[in-house]
């Protein structure tokens, strides 16, 4: 079978990347191939390696200048372990709480809400009309203008604003008729992730403020859910539409509803599908710092935050706690991976980019 | 909204599934309701959830970035202000901060700017001639508006040897940052669709930055990036650089943050990719082996059109994070040298920070507009056009 | 300085009376949850959180101590009070940015509280925090908890070495930090630093240059004002004097670490306590961290002394560099003008105004008790509270800082030259009006930035602080800038 054996004559170099069968590599090919993914792992675990270290060295290990193995150049302390999880545990306990408790509620619901509308945009046809939403705009924009710059009660706006959203879209809207399909509105979705959060954080500060749930769970969970909607609508509307319709046919000719089908046969099938991106909102909920440092002032701070609290500024930076910090915030991702990669195909992420 | 006839009446109505066996009852009678509403039930949470949470503060925004916004005891106190938040980064006293500092065009400026000017006059002319559609028109007219800006905004600032503002940071970070993401990513994934032993343990070693929170991934390679008492210290100072800071060079600052980036984000890119290449069916690589093909020709014959489509919609998808960098310049340098590192998302946080809302609004607004217009460019111009070519 | 001592010992009397006295309102706060906001860390915070605990043990008040990144304590704390979300009862943070919130109606008046307070002994803490720093338009809102400005530290053995003086201003400065830089300090063969001045931008540089400048500008005493013009609040900022602190600070950098750019003052601490620094401008902290464990390369070879001056320093009439004399620098001592500036002034406690009244009689207890000289005087001898003294007894009585590690000889150097600059009639003051942080934080502290990496020069920077400031005054309101400008210098000692 082999090429070489063919040809009997051939330099080194030939030989060396020539591959010896069909389907193999050439020796040649394959020390650079393993050269590079080494060198690159290298490059990957490296920083890694050097959190682990980090988090057992004592002040004066880190600022005497670099030590590379625990043991050989320095003794390792769990100091920066200690004073996290027996001095401070209640402090760094709360943290981890929250971040857990916003992490999963946010993923749970913008899952649940992001595949629903998935699912319907992939089965049902919409027809939006594109009348009624100026309309909609117009008349937000305005209620908006009226109660930032012109102080006037925000209740008032509202009874007015619906008023007239209600009186227009009877009387123009009805008439005038600029449909929309469902494509519209799943770019429409898709593209709300374009927004950086800055641009939208500081009215979502003062929506909350005036609802008195700034540096609560709930405000946290919203929001996250909302940015991260766009990317659950996206993956999920790809998978939806990658299952055969055959089975939701059939067991809607057996009198299933809808909201059934949904249950019963849809989500089971999408399993890998939720997996993936259960897995991908996690880890942007999980790691998420700028709208976290904006919502939350004491009780919901999450984990991010006490990362950014071991700069102490005048002290410098805690390197070993905040060491501490970072490698138990990767513990649950990593654990998360390995319980949902048996549901994880290779192809899911694929699927929707092929999009 | 209007509604016509959707899948979903196709069902029976009034039919109850075998396994509900008590009479029709309240619970029944809500199912039911449940199950006629199904349309809009399914799609409504999130419009709700987008219009509460993404309209809502956008349109705020907007009304935020024509206005003066002071804190004061029990609320807020807003004035509108008209253009002046935008104006003043565009031709005002921000302007170095937001566009960067202008003097006079040197040569290679004049060079730069008149030969991008005609490149795109050129690109514009070439349309009209060629095909015409009032939508096409607009939409080519702001990228081309757009293109002129950016084009003579380098123009002024970098080719004319003055520093620039963190427009042009934003673009060096999206454009350099995740054109060697891309590449590097292609490479690794390209590398590990061969039939060689110990890819799993790539693949989840690769994957391990991504889970990295983005403030710590800054942290790690601020440490990494230490000159004084970091792991590269010591080669730093064998290779004689003790004089030298990367931390005060624009440059060097711009690059080592492109490197951090580059570190959480090539997995992302190296996963999607991998799963791609893996999807090619093995039988054509092989044929091309047999056919005597080069390793370089079956990559470009035979591997790169299957990934093409991928690997476009992940650029673009990384193109829109890019543009929101804003934890790893906060984190290194604070957006130093002066404001060599400062990014526009960045930039916007900080005038938040001094409670400057007003401006903050309109440097995110103005972050919007570039990065909606370079995305849109990006998918119609080159991502359709790919696709239709192929 | 030593009669000084010697005439206030009756200070320390009173303290030693303090100590024995016991805290005695036990069971009083069951119930109480007091949530406190201030920067990460166990700088400032750690002790709150370790005396929170033995405050719970005898009153029954919860002590919870919110962290947040420096950067953000102030617009967190004006956000939270100013919308009425009042999760958090007390802000701990620097004294000057209280006057916005005072201004806002958010802190609570404590004179009340004081007056109540038999254990506080107010007359023991030095004048400049009591009547300075504590108080905003002659009322009382904050309780001090750390006493703060600048100083010049150096390496006492390497000077000794090569046979000089501390610097008394800005060319010895230059002179010292030239000969000692390269110099191998700590012994492990490596070159060390001449100066190390923290330059990293978004972090406390302003600080520094602040320090830099008053000796250029500042020659009248206190009230003259080191920011503005008290009569038409029209910046001070664009002039000579500030364009040669700019030059001097950073020329200090060509003997100091090659990244100072992107140093932070904890990261220069960090080389200081490795022994790798010949000259300093810190806080009172050095003194502490130079007995800590983490500093045994440093322990027992730093000195102290007050900030340096300068020989030449701005005439207003002519807008020149000119060189001091009696008429130019009435406080000038051997020609030198020196002006020590209260640099963030100190960490201090305010109360939220909106908190119930059984929350703030708690907070005020608590801070209460962190101020008094029986707890002060012992966090303040330790480097890694992030205290410094600002009690008479503290400053006066060298036992609790030779008890906590100085040697006698340090104790002496250090607190003298804490006296030096406190009792200073030409203290330079903090900016302490609305927009203090804008003013300092963002535009002059982004100028410099520039100015440092080299993309503008000093003229063009001052030029753009001076029409940034204007700005901010106008926005804010020229006159009630004004008004609250001359109060904040209205007290000197």
């Amino acid at each position: 079978m082999s090429n070489v054996s063919k040809v009997p004559r051939r330099s080194l170099f030939d030989r060396l990347f020539e591959p010896p069968r069909i389907g193999a590599m050439a020796p040649g090919a394959k020390i650079i191939v393993y050269t590079l993914l080494l060198a690159w792992s290298a490059f990957v675990l490296f920083p890694i390696y050097w959190l682990l270290i980090t988090s057992v060295k004592t002040a004066a290990d880190v600022n005497a200048g670099p030590f590379f193995i625990p043991f050989v150049d320095f003794t390792p302390s769990l100091h920066a372990w200690r004073e996290l999880f027996i001095v401070d545990y209640a402090d760094t306990l709360r943290a981890y709480v929250n971040s857990l408790i916003i992490s999963l509620a946010a993923t749970a619901l913008a899952v649940l809400v992001g595949s629903m509308a998935a699912y319907a945009l992939a089965r049902i046809r919409y027809q939006p009309n594109l009348i009624t939403i100026l309309i909609f705009i117009l008349t937000m924009t305005a209620a908006l203008f009226a109660v930032f710059s012109y102080g006037v009660d925000w209740r008032i706006v509202l009874v007015v604003g619906v008023g007239i959203f209600y009186f227009f879209s009877k009387a123009v809207a009805s008439r005038v008729k600029v449909p929309l399909a469902n494509g519209d509105i799943l770019f429409w979705m898709i593209s709300q992730r374009i927004l950086a959060p800055i641009v939208v954080v500081v009215p979502i500060y003062m929506m909350f403020q005036s609802v008195r749930m700034l540096d609560t769970h709930l405000a946290i969970i919203l929001t996250y859910a909302v940015v991260n909607l766009p990317i659950v609508i996206w993956l999920m509307y790809d998978f939806f539409n990658s299952i055969p319709k055959d089975l939701e046919e059939s067991a809607q000719l057996d009198g299933a509803t809808m909201i059934m089908t949904f249950r019963e046969v849809v989500l089971p099938l999408s399993r890998a599908g939720l997996a993936a991106t259960t897995l991908l909102v996690m880890i942007l909920c999980w790691n998420e710092y700028l709208l976290a440092l904006f919502l939350s002032t004491a009780k919901a701070q999450t984990m991010p935050i006490l990362v950014a609290a071991m700069n102490a500024g005048e002290r410098g930076i805690l390197w070993w706690s905040m060491s501490v910090v970072i490698i138990v915030m990767i513990i649950p991702v990593v654990f998360m991976a390995i319980v949902l990669q048996r549901y994880i195909s290779k192809g899911v992420l694929l699927g929707a980019v092929k999009g | 909204m209007t509604s016509t006839q959707g899948r979903v009446e196709n069902r029976q109505p009034g039919y109850v599934p075998a396994d509900n066996s008590q009479p029709p009852s309240r619970r029944f009678r809500f199912n039911e309701w449940l199950d006629g509403h199904a349309r809009q039930l399914f799609i409504t949470p999130a419009v709700v959830m987008i219009l509460i949470f993404s309209i809502f503060p956008l349109v705020a925004s907007l009304i935020i970035a024509f206005s003066r916004v002071r804190l004061k005891a029990g609320g807020y106190q807003v004035r509108f202000v008209g253009f002046k938040n935008f104006s003043k980064q565009i031709f005002g006293s921000e302007q170095f901060h937001f566009l960067g500092t202008f003097t006079t065009l040197t040569f290679l400026g004049w060079v730069v700017a008149l030969s991008a000017s005609a490149a795109i006059l050129w690109w514009m002319y070439r349309y009209i001639t060629t095909g015409f559609s009032i939508i096409g028109f607009i939409g080519r007219m702001i990228t081309a508006i757009v293109g002129l800006g950016i084009a003579w905004m380098f123009a002024g600032t970098f080719f004319s040897g003055n520093p620039f503002g963190t427009l042009g940071v934003t673009l060096f970070y999206v454009f350099v940052g995740c054109g060697v993401q891309f590449i590097i990513g292609l490479g690794l994934a390209f590398l590990c669709s061969q039939p060689i032993r110990g890819r799993n343990f790539f693949r989840v070693a690769f994957f391990i930055p991504m889970m990295i929170t983005p403030i710590g991934v800054g942290y790690v390679f601020r440490m990494m990036a230490d000159t004084t008492k970091g792991p590269f210290s010591p080669a730093w100072q064998w290779f004689g650089l003790n004089d030298f800071a990367w931390a005060a060079n624009p440059w060097t600052a711009r690059i080592f943050i492109i490197i951090g980036d580059s570190w959480q984000w090539i997995p992302f890119i190296f996963i999607i990719l991998l799963a791609a290449f893996e999807n090619i069916p093995r039988d054509y690589v092989e044929a091309g082996q047999m056919d005597g093909a080069s390793n370089w020709q079956i990559f470009r014959e035979i591997s790169w059109p299957q990934v093409m489509p991928v690997a476009v919609t992940v650029m673009l998808i990384r193109v829109i994070e890019g543009f929101k960098i804003v934890d790893l310049p906060n984190i290194m340098t604070s957006g130093g040298p002066g404001i060599a590192t400062e990014s526009m998302s960045l930039h916007s946080f900080f005038a938040w920070r001094s409670l400057d809302l007003g401006q903050s609004a309109a440097i995110a607004y103005l972050l919007l507009f570039v990065t909606v217009v370079i995305c849109v460019s990006f998918f119609n111009l080159i991502v359709v056009n790919r696709m239709r070519r192929i | 300085m030593k009669s000084t001592c010697k005439s206030l010992l009756a200070g320390v009397a009173a303290a030693a009376v303090l100590g024995t006295a016991t805290p005695t309102f036990a069971g009083e706060f069951d119930g109480v949850t007091i949530s406190i906001l201030t920067r990460p860390g166990p700088v400032i915070a750690g002790r709150l959180v370790d005396r929170g605990k033995e405050f719970t043990e005898m009153t029954g008040a919860e002590i919870r101590v919110n962290e947040v990144p420096f950067a953000e304590i102030f617009q967190k704390l004006l956000t939270d009070w100013a919308t009425g979300t009042n999760s958090i009862d007390v802000g701990v943070f620097a004294s000057g940015w209280a006057v916005e919130l005072v201004d806002g109606g958010l802190v609570e008046n404590l004179d009340p509280y004081i007056a109540k307070d038999d254990k506080i002994d107010i007359d023991d803490i030095a004048p400049y925090f009591r009547e300075f720093n504590q108080k905003i338009g002659g009322n009382t809102y904050l309780i001090t908890v750390d006493g703060d400005f600048q100083m010049l530290y150096y390496r006492r053995d390497i000077l000794e070495k090569i046979g000089m003086e501390p610097p008394k201003d800005w060319d010895d400065y230059m002179k010292v930090a030239e000969a000692m830089n390269g110099m191998d300090m700590n012994g492990d063969g490596e070159a060390d630093y001449g100066s190390c001045i923290f330059k990293k931008r978004n972090a406390q540089s302003y600080f520094a240059i602040g320090s830099i400048a008053a000796g250029f500008t500042q020659t009248k005493g206190t009230g003259e004002g080191l920011w503005f013009d008290t009569e038409t609040m029209k910046p001070k900022i664009n002039n000579a004097g500030w364009a040669e602190a700019f030059r001097v600070y950073k020329e200090t950098g060509k003997y100091g670490p090659t990244d100072e750019l992107n140093q932070d003052i904890g990261d220069t601490r960090a080389l200081v306590q490795a022994g790798r620094c010949g000259l300093v401008i810190d806080w009172g902290d050095i003194g502490p961290l130079s007995i800590d464990e983490s500093g045994a390369a440093i322990r027992d070879k730093m000195g102290a002394v007050i900030m340096p001056g300068s020989r030449k320093v701005l005439n207003p009439a002519t807008g020149e560099l000119q060189q001091c004399d009696a008429d130019l620098c009435p406080h000038a001592t051997d020609g030198v003008n020196h002006a020590p500036y209260a640099a963030f002034g100190g960490w201090a406690g305010a109360v939220n105004a909106k908190a119930d009244q059984k929350v703030k009689d708690a907070s005020y207890a608590f801070l209460s008790y962190m101020n008094q000289a029986e707890q002060s005087n012992v966090d303040v001898t330790l480097g890694w509270t992030g205290y410094n003294p600002y009690r008479n007894s503290q400053l006066n009585d060298t036992s609790k800082w030779i008890e906590a590690g100085f040697s006698p000889e340090f104790a002496d150097n250090y607190l003298g030259a804490i006296k030096d600059s406190l009792n200073h009639p030409n203290m330079a003051s903090d900016v302490r009006i609305p927009g203090a942080q804008q003013y300092t934080g963002v535009v002059l502290d982004r100028e410099l930035a520039r100015f440092l990496a080299g993309e503008i020069t000093a003229e063009q920077a001052l030029a753009n602080i001076e029409a940034g400031w204007e700005e901010i005054t106008d926005d804010f309101g020229r006159d009630t800038q004004k008004q609250m400008y001359k109060l904040s210098l209205g007290i000197t000692n």
